[in-house]
């Protein structure tokens, strides 16, 4: 343990702690070798250091056995807007103490930030990358619900499911944590961006990389450690059967963490795994209190005080009747115009409706022109 | 000796007047032309020695040089041959120089002195009318064409014989009208110029939410896009359009059988529906816009004054999209290459159909399996500026065939109430100098779209919900007040404001997806 002066500038996190994370980047190379085989690549990351080294540096072992031992905390490159925050500090998330977690992190936004965002209770939301309309909608509604209700929501920044869960989480004006599945510095496509620079904004990002760590997929599995440890619940929203999809929520379940999943229709391929896990015994969430329902029966701690009026709340009995049947009738399944028109609105009437029911936020155009109820419930 | 006759040459759509002057004197035999000509103009030497002496006449064994004036003015294609040849004629003492002066000659000789049609012959009979020109002498085939022009006589000449009895002040052959002609007259009236066939409204079933978009953008020639599976219809759909946009005024159909008769269409009348060109994806932006080569015309102007309909909107390459902004806004398109430049008109209705996804499903259900990048990516392919400029966007669904609707309406229905929308706009525009509400800018929006109580408050509550950009709600009002003039309201009322929102183009195009 060379300088330990060094690490004061970090912001917290110990030599001991960043030198892990120097080393899993050193390792990087092995270890997406081994993320072929996603129980083995579990097993590895919870192996302490020297072991890990061993296990996996093959050639390089030697190499990088010396070049371990003479580290010093200020190797590791150093970016003035990251925070880095180890299991020996204050803040550290209580859930991320088991073995299977990381024993650091570094942060974007702000290590007290996390510390007060996980200070309450957390709610994971994982699911398909490729989602349908349905489970983007419901994704964005259930984590705008939870927000609102002073729960923290946690997701990865990965395509559908946890995109719109950030949004939902942006939309209630409060923060989400972002996992990042490479280093903060690079993680982040041009595409995401600007959601990227809105979460760290209002909540924090997290990655055990540091920051230059190129992203790959073993570092997407290793983060899914992450989203497993931290919440109390994790709720699937929809996922096909494919092994990748429901890994994480497995993995959650075997951490001992509740694990709930939106129904979804049974024709559809994309909701395979999530109706599995109901069968399989998962908690059934049709909406944002299930979810709640379940952090109290879980015996958590009263959530915070709410933090806003749920958003984009147009009181649904406040509409005017003829609207509200019109947005009843978009629920159950015309959800077009011509769909409207065959069950006896009037043409013109029905684009009436529609369009005053988008105004006030009740609706949203989806793919193919298709209306979608904003708030499913 | 010197004679000098009137022809026209054709650059890009101007027709230019071009004085043929030749000179005949004593030397060593030659026969020069100079004047910037081309090849064709150049090669008029052989053919016009050939018909002079097929044709009875003596060809001067002297020294002749033409001059083809102005200088500068790049001369093309073969229709100088016959001014030419009388000029040789005249300057050689064998024909009177005087009829010269006011009878424009127009047309290519063969080498038995037969006189031959070529492009064009209404853009220069308008031409030869405006220089002045008493009369048009030109070929049997292209003298329907020439006739359309008032003012102006139309002698026919079959052979160099008839065009020396023409000028020698005697009158022009008989134009005999054949049973084809006639035949042939009947279809250019009838049918819509360069058209795909049309159809009837009526054949189209169910999709009433896309057929009424498709009459709203030919009330208010509005730029549409209909999006959805294959097999939905669009293709079918936007093909009727012909069948309910109204007729061509009489100077608007003078403009459009001008273009189309420099392509080479033989014209027997005025073109009497609107032009629907529909060009594969493959095309170019030169095929698109017009190109370097003078007098190609692109498919933009040949649909000026009707509608220009892509198919597969995104199989387009980007940059001939991209050409078509510039066209779009300003209904003109004007080209300049290294030899030469042009304006065009270009005023057109964009129809344009695209599908919702790379594998076209999207919003059908579960069978559509891209992913958001690749929808993304899809999407990317049309490029803002280039919907910004597209007023209205239907979708079209998969309707299962025992539940598919009846048909909205019959094109005659349709046909009826788009003609009195646009009667209503273009008495309500006609101090603006346009004549359809696609047309009006910012100004004529505020002074002319009248909202009642109920549809200011709805435009109001999109305004905060972030639903329309400045340039949106322009666009939606115009559409709104096309709705309106299809109900010959004279308020733009809340449900013709609540189709206009429902038809705006920006949610699943550019993509409302969670970020």
């Amino acid at each position: 343990m060379s300088s330990v002066s060094a690490t004061a500038k970090l912001a917290g996190a110990c030599a001991g702690c960043l030198r892990r994370s120097w080393l899993l980047s050193s390792l990087s190379g092995p270890l997406e070798y081994c993320a072929r085989d996603r129980a083995r690549l579990l097993e590895l990351l919870a192996l302490p250091d020297r072991k890990l080294l061993e296990a996996v540096a093959g050639r390089r072992a030697a190499e990088l056995r010396a070049r371990y031992e003479r580290f010093r905390a200020d190797e590791l490159p150093h970016d003035p807007q990251l925070q880095s925050i180890c299991r020996h500090c204050r803040g550290y998330p209580r859930a991320l103490d088991g073995p299977a977690a990381p024993p650091m992190l570094h942060v974007a936004g702000g290590a007290a930030r996390l510390a007060k965002l996980t200070a309450a209770p957390v709610v994971t939301i994982l699911g398909s990358r490729a989602a349908s309309d349905y489970g983007v909608q419901m994704a964005r509604s259930l984590a705008r619900g939870l927000t609102a209700s002073g729960v923290t929501v946690a997701a990865s920044l990965t395509d559908g499911i946890a995109v719109a869960a950030h949004a939902g989480a942006l939309d209630a004006g409060a923060g989400s944590v972002a996992v990042m599945g490479a280093g903060l510095g690079v993680s982040c496509s041009p595409r995401r961006r600007s959601l990227y620079e809105r979460v760290t904004r209002e909540g924090c990002a997290v990655s055990e990389l540091p920051h230059d760590c190129a992203g790959r997929r073993w570092g997407l599995l290793a983060s899914e450690r992450i989203l497993a440890a931290l919440p109390s619940v994790a709720v699937v929203v929809e996922a096909d059967t494919s092994p990748g999809e429901v890994a994480a929520a497995r993995n959650a379940q075997a951490l001992g963490c509740t694990v709930a999943a939106v129904p979804g229709r049974v024709t559809s391929p994309l909701s395979r795994g999530t109706n599995a896990l109901l069968m399989a015994g998962a908690s059934l969430v049709r909406g944002p209190h299930d979810v709640l329902d379940l952090l109290y029966a879980a015996g958590e701690p009263q959530p915070r005080e709410q933090v806003s009026a749920p958003v984009g709340a147009t009181p649904q009995n406040d509409l005017r009747p003829g609207l509200r049947v019109i947005l009843e009738r978009v629920g159950a399944g015309c959800d077009t115009p011509d769909e409207l028109a065959r069950a006896g609105v009037e043409l013109s009437a029905a684009l009436l409706a529609l369009s005053e029911l988008e105004l006030t936020g009740l609706l949203v155009r989806g793919d193919g022109g298709r209306y979608l109820p904003r708030n499913p419930l | 000796m010197l004679a000098r006759a009137h022809a026209f040459t054709i650059d890009g759509l101007q027709t230019r007047h071009v004085s043929v002057e030749v000179d005949v004197r004593a030397g060593l035999p030659a026969f020069a032309i100079v004047g910037l000509a081309d090849t064709a103009v150049r090669e008029a030497r052989e053919r016009i020695q050939a018909a002079i002496l097929n044709s009875g006449y003596e060809f001067p064994a002297r020294r002749i040089t033409a001059n083809l004036a102005p200088g500068d003015v790049r001369k093309a294609g073969a229709g100088l041959d016959l001014a030419l040849a009388c000029a040789v004629l005249a300057a050689s003492g064998q024909l009177p120089c005087d009829e010269l002066e006011r009878v424009a000659l127009f047309g290519e000789l063969g080498l038995d002195g037969t006189v031959r049609p070529a492009h064009g012959a209404l853009a220069v009979a308008h031409a030869a009318r405006r220089a002045g020109m008493r009369a048009l002498a030109l070929a049997p085939a292209c003298a329907r064409e020439a006739m359309l022009i008032d003012g102006l006589e139309v002698p026919v000449v079959e052979h160099l014989h008839s065009a020396a009895r023409v000028l020698s002040g005697g009158c022009g052959d008989a134009l005999l009208e054949s049973p084809a002609g006639a035949a042939r007259k009947r279809i250019a009236l009838d049918e819509p110029v360069g058209s795909v066939a049309g159809g009837d409204l009526s054949e189209v079933h169910g999709q009433h939410h896309a057929v009424k978009a498709i009459v709203i953008a030919a009330a208010g020639a509005h730029n549409a896009l209909l999006s959805g599976a294959p097999g939905t219809g669009k293709t079918m759909l936007a093909q009727r359009i012909t069948s309910i946009l109204p007729p061509l005024s009489r100077a608007e159909a003078v403009e459009v059988t001008r273009i189309h008769s420099l392509t080479g269409v033989r014209i027997d009348a005025l073109a009497m529906s609107r032009p629907f060109r529909a060009p594969h994806h493959s095309i170019t932006p030169a095929g698109l816009v017009g190109g370097a080569t003078r007098g190609s015309i692109g498919e933009i102007v040949l649909a000026h004054n009707g509608v220009l309909f892509l198919d597969e909107l995104s199989e387009f390459s980007r940059p001939t999209l991209e050409a078509l902004r510039q066209p779009l806004e300003d209904g003109r398109i004007a080209i300049a290459r290294a030899r030469h430049s042009a304006v065009y008109p270009a005023r057109f209705a964009l129809i344009a159909a695209t599908n919702p996804c790379p594998c076209g499903f999207a919003g059908e259900g579960d069978r559509c399996s891209c992913s958001e990048a690749e929808m993304a990516r899809y999407r990317r392919r049309l490029s803002g500026p280039m919907l910004d400029r597209i007023d209205l966007l239907a979708d079209l669904h998969l309707e299962a065939r025992e539940r598919r609707a009846t048909a909205l309406m019959t094109s005659a229905e349709a046909c009826d109430q788009v003609a009195r929308a646009r009667e209503l706009q273009a008495v309500r525009l006609a101090s603006e100098g346009v004549t359809v509400n696609s047309r009006m800018d910012g100004r004529m929006l505020g002074r002319y779209v009248k909202l009642d109580e109920r549809s200011e408050r709805m435009l109001r509550s999109a305004r905060a919900a972030g639903l329309l950009s400045a340039r949106g709600e322009h666009r939606v009002l115009r559409v709104a007040r096309t709705i309106a003039d299809l109900d010959a309201s004279r308020r733009v009322r809340a449900c013709d404001l609540g189709a206009a929102l429902a038809l705006r183009p920006d949610a699943n195009v550019a993509g409302n997806r969670a970020a």
